[in-house]
């Protein structure tokens, strides 16, 4: 192999040495002299790229709302702005993205991602350091297990939902059949948070405090090429209910659509999941609202009565089908930011995390935002949350639960 | 090998390079982010290293250097999560760690080659992966210490994580410094270039492959380990999945395979690169960064096939010929030949005993009950028509084929169950039908690669190597590459390479075949010569016409049976040689007019 080096070569080795030149990477919602700065750091590139997309929406709508409405009024109607940073598909890249804004913008306020949970425990490393106070979704109850100062965590933890959910679905089932689900059966993958959901629920006691026994148990390593042998599993043990535990949405089809051929699914066995991805517009547009109709998934946040104003302009402005999590928390975290701005009433990282450790909202569009109210306890989790179960019906997953906030009556799947 | 001067002038270049970046870390960069990213250039440009000195240097490609990577960083991650361990402990450790598991690897993987052993070096780490999936360690924090932050490697500093990822970073090179100077990176470069040629010519391939991947194992996991410590959070895709692989793969072919400062120069150009382009077009135009990404390493393959590092020293080279060409010379200095290591010339004895050799391949009897003897200071020929068993014959003497049955003794010892290299410590040296040349060689280090076989010492088989050239009339080409070599001189080269590991049996495949008439008499020339000096030789051939003037004792194989066997002159007028070689009807003749 001795081919001749070219000018031309030369010429191209030089350009990806310049392109190689790490710049500034800073998209503002609207630059202007006073403005305060937030920051997102979410997955914009990758898989997740959908889900980083959808929260950056939502943020960029509360951030409009703000401004409009006058900006920050404690600090002279100053602008809110937002600062995004793509954590990209690796851990790796979402710190880096955290070190380069806090390196970039050294008076950002605070700060809310990085959607996944691994993700968000690498950029809470970096934000925890520069004590900047950060706000995230993510579910891992490790990112609040550290001792930080400075995480404030709006979702109930994995662990809380795992306990939660159980209860919960058969407190549904019993509302709605009077009786008492006695068997469960279990599908999940072996991924992060699903691993931990299923741990809640065979170790830590959770089937057991239920009265219930689990008559399928299947763990499966994604992706799944087939889902016979699993839902062969549910078709001779027959549980009264399938609690589904994946994370991704191919397996999720796959053994959906094995369901309804074993004739299993359309209600002959009720599904109940746990996490935003269940209600996925994806989810509908691969799935199609027939074999849907009727699950049940828990999940952090959801559309709640009181949101309906927020939900008609989201969709009109993403010409989403429907709010999801993501874009409602995003919405929820700006609007918290700005909220413990009000109260500081500095521009100052410090005085903002103090006011959201102080905070006890409960109206207002940040408490609108989530259920319950808004209030931290010492690890940075809220308090006093309610679990949401949300249920596809007709082609839309609509909250069920809590009752005082839902927008529809949830009903326990039957055959007819 | 390099001489010493040049080994030197590379260690100048390593302190340089650390002075430059420290000159960067401490003077330019004026931001956490970039302290960062430099820190992350520095630590995948030690896996890449890693990679390169098994890889590069060895040939073996390794699609699975993440499990290693992933291991140091979960060993990190665990040790402080669990025993509380600092990583000032826990990366040392790592090195014993990736050790380990390069000798766990390597034993099963090692009898593969080629893209089977590359495919199946992408298993581990997607196994270990899904072990510690299984294991629920898939996402650990190490846990913040802000009691003893220094004790447990927290730095406030970035330019502290700088410093010690450079340390590694210098390590590393200096290391694979060590290996491209000594008998290490020779044997590895000879087994990257014909295996069963360096086996014969006494490498331990084995041996000098498994320590080439256990080295690389410890330093790619001993960065993983202070990986972990940069990013403080260990998933199983962060570190044990496809993209680290390959990372280390990518940033040392990006650089050039098989060199010092390649990976480095992969990792100073890509992983940049790579942060750049996310940083400047990932929350813009989602995913073309890695569309830019593709396209720079798909320009430098069609550019530099071989890697920056190779073409640039190719450019330079041919800026300045005249250096090389002053460079030639040295090596054929008379004052550098030993004398010649006399053989003790215990003539009389059998040297070589074989009893009942038997192989079938399949159906086919390849050898069936060969008995033969040689004695020392014997000059033997083995001849017979194509297909006979003549090359099956020395692979069995030599060890590269296990006979079905019988037995080899040599020098009074079995040598049946040998690896070739063995057999040629024993004192058995080879040549090839088709010369097996480590073609991207000096001719000189051809031989030197023989010569380590009975050489400790590094510079006394420099020594002996030019000896061998000038046994065989070589001197002057020593420095030539061997793959530009003549027929002849190919054949020169590959007996010196069998004289230079002092063996008291030569065993000669062909030696003569392909040779024009005056290049045959210089061959037969050296081998008289070193029949004379004491050496034994066995020697193959079809043509007869050359072996009745050279050997003093036939022996005769058809179709894998031993079907004659005494002095030349007898031999060939036996009638069944007559009739494996031209037919029944010659014999009919030949005794015809006998009468």
């Amino acid at each position: 192999m001795s081919s001749k080096i070219t000018r031309r070569s030369v010429t191209a080795g030089l350009a990806i040495g310049a392109l190689a030149t790490p710049g500034l990477s800073i998209v503002s919602g609207r630059a202007q002299a006073k403005s305060v700065k937030m920051a997102m750091i979410a997955p914009l590139s990758g898989p997740w790229a959908r889900q980083g997309q959808l929260l950056r929406q939502g943020a960029e709508m509360a951030i409009d709302e703000i401004n409009q409405k006058g900006g920050i009024e404690k600090l002279g109607g100053a602008k809110f702005e937002l600062v995004v940073g793509d954590a990209g598909d690796s851990t790796e890249k979402a710190k880096n993205a955290a070190q380069r804004l806090l390196s970039d913008q050294p008076d950002l306020i605070g700060g809310f991602g990085a959607w996944l949970s691994s993700f968000t425990l690498a950029v809470t490393e970096v934000t925890e350091r520069a004590q900047l106070p950060w706000l995230t979704l993510s579910y891992s109850d490790a990112i609040t297990n550290r001792g930080f100062k400075f995480i404030f965590q709006t979702s109930p933890t994995a662990d809380w939902q795992a306990a939660e959910t159980i209860p919960t679905a058969l407190k549904l089932a019993e509302a709605a059949t009077g009786k008492r689900p006695k068997t469960i059966g279990i599908i999940q993958d072996n991924t992060a948070s699903p691993v931990s959901f299923g741990k809640q629920l065979r170790e830590g006691g959770g089937l057991d405090k239920a009265g219930l026994k689990a008559v399928v148990d299947q763990i499966f390593t994604p992706p799944l090429s087939d889902a016979t042998p699993l839902v062969d599993r549910v078709r001779s043990a027959k549980p009264d209910f399938l609690l589904l535990l994946t994370s991704a949405m191919p397996d999720c089809k796959l053994v959906l659509e094995k369901l309804d051929e074993f004739k299993l699914a359309r209600g002959k066995i009720p599904l109940v999941g746990n996490g935003a991805p269940f209600g996925s517009p994806e989810l509908l547009k691969t799935i199609g609202p027939e074999l849907l109709e009727g699950l049940l998934f828990s999940v952090a946040n959801w559309p709640l009565k009181g949101q309906e104003e927020f939900i008609e302009s989201f969709k009109k402005r993403t010409g989403e089908p429907f709010l999801t999590q993501d874009g409602l928390c995003g919405y929820g975290h700006t609007w918290i930011l700005k909220e413990a701005l009000e109260r500081a009433g500095a521009a100052d990282k410090l005085k903002v995390a103090e006011a959201i450790r102080a905070m006890n909202l409960t109206t207002g569009p940040a408490a609108r935002s989530f259920p319950g109210p808004i209030k931290f306890d010492d690890r940075g989790r809220r308090v006093d949350v309610p679990m949401i179960f949300a249920q596809w019906q007709k082609g839309i997953p609509l909250s069920v639960y809590p009752e005082d906030r839902a927008l529809s009556k949830p009903f326990w799947p039957t055959v007819s | 090998m390099r001489t010493r001067a040049e080994a030197n002038r590379q260690r100048w270049a390593i302190l340089a390079f650390c002075v430059a970046i420290l000159v960067l870390s401490f003077g330019v960069l004026k931001s956490a982010y970039y302290e960062l990213v430099l820190t992350q250039v520095l630590l995948w440009a030690v896996l890449s290293l890693a990679w390169n000195l098994l890889s590069g240097y060895s040939g073996y490609f390794s699609f699975g250097h993440a499990a290693f990577w992933g291991l140091g960083a979960y060993t990190v991650a665990l040790g402080m999560m669990y025993l509380d361990l600092t990583p000032w402990i826990s990366i040392p450790l790592c090195s014993v760690v990736g050790a380990a598991a390069g000798a766990l690897i390597g034993y099963p993987t090692f009898r593969l080659r080629g893209h089977y052993f590359a495919l199946a070096m992408l298993a581990y780490p997607l196994a270990t992966l899904y072990v510690f999936q299984w294991l629920g360690y898939q996402e650990l924090t190490l846990p913040m210490k802000r009691e003893a932050p220094l004790f447990y490697m927290q730095f406030t500093d970035p330019r502290l994580y700088v410093v010690l990822a450079l340390g590694l970073l210098a390590a590393a090179l200096l290391i694979t410094l060590w290996v491209e100077n000594s008998r290490f990176g020779m044997s590895l470069l000879a087994i990257k270039q014909n295996e069963p040629a360096a086996e014969a010519a006494g490498i331990d391939t084995w041996r000098w492959k498994m320590l080439a991947l256990m080295l690389s194992g410890a330093m790619a996991a001993v960065a993983g380990g202070l990986y972990a410590v940069v990013l403080l959070v260990v998933t199983p895709e962060g570190v044990f999945g496809m993209l680290v692989s390959a990372q280390a793969l990518i940033l040392a072919l990006f650089g050039g395979v098989g060199s010092l400062w390649g990976p480095v120069i992969g990792a100073v150009v890509l992983v940049p690169l790579a942060e750049g382009l996310n940083a400047e077009l990932g929350d813009v135009l989602p995913g073309i960064q890695g569309v830019v990404y593709g396209f720079a390493i798909i320009a430098i393959i069609l550019c530099a096939p071989e890697g920056v590092y190779w073409r640039v020293l190719d450019y330079l080279a041919r800026r300045r010929p005249a250096r090389q060409a002053s460079l030639a010379p040295a090596a054929a200095a008379p004052g550098n030949i030993a004398a010649l290591p006399r053989i003790p010339a215990s003539r009389g004895g059998d040297l070589l005993v074989l009893r009942d050799i038997g192989i079938s391949f399949g159906g086919l009897r390849a050898l069936d009950g060969i008995d033969l003897a040689v004695p020392e200071g014997g000059l033997y020929g083995i001849i017979g028509p194509n297909g006979a068993g003549k090359t099956t014959l020395f692979n069995i003497i030599n060890g590269f084929l296990a006979p079905d049955r019988g037995a080899i003794t040599f020098a009074g010892g079995a040598i049946t169950d040998l690896r070739p290299n063995q057999v040629c410590r024993r004192g058995v040296g080879r040549t090839f039908q088709v010369v097996r040349a480590f073609p991207r060689m000096s001719v000189l280090e051809n031989v030197i690669v023989g010569a380590f076989a009975g050489e400790a010492d590094d510079a006394a088989a420099r020594r002996m190597a030019l000896s061998a050239l000038d046994r065989v009339g070589l001197s002057a080409q020593g420095d030539a590459i061997a793959g530009g070599l003549t027929t002849r001189e190919l054949r020169l080269m590959e007996l010196a390479r069998a004289l230079a590991s002092r063996p008291r049996l030569l065993l000669l495949d062909e030696t003569l075949a392909g040779l024009s008439h005056d290049d045959l008499g210089g061959i037969l020339a050296v081998i008289r010569q070193l029949h004379a000096d004491g050496t034994t030789v066995l020697i193959i051939e079809h043509t007869m016409q050359a072996m009745v003037r050279l050997v003093d004792h036939f022996t005769v194989l058809d179709h894998g049976r031993l079907i004659a066997s005494g002095r030349p002159q007898d031999v060939v007028r036996d009638d069944s040689v007559i009739e494996a070689y031209l037919g029944k009807k010659w014999v009919d003749r030949v005794a015809s007019t006998a009468k």
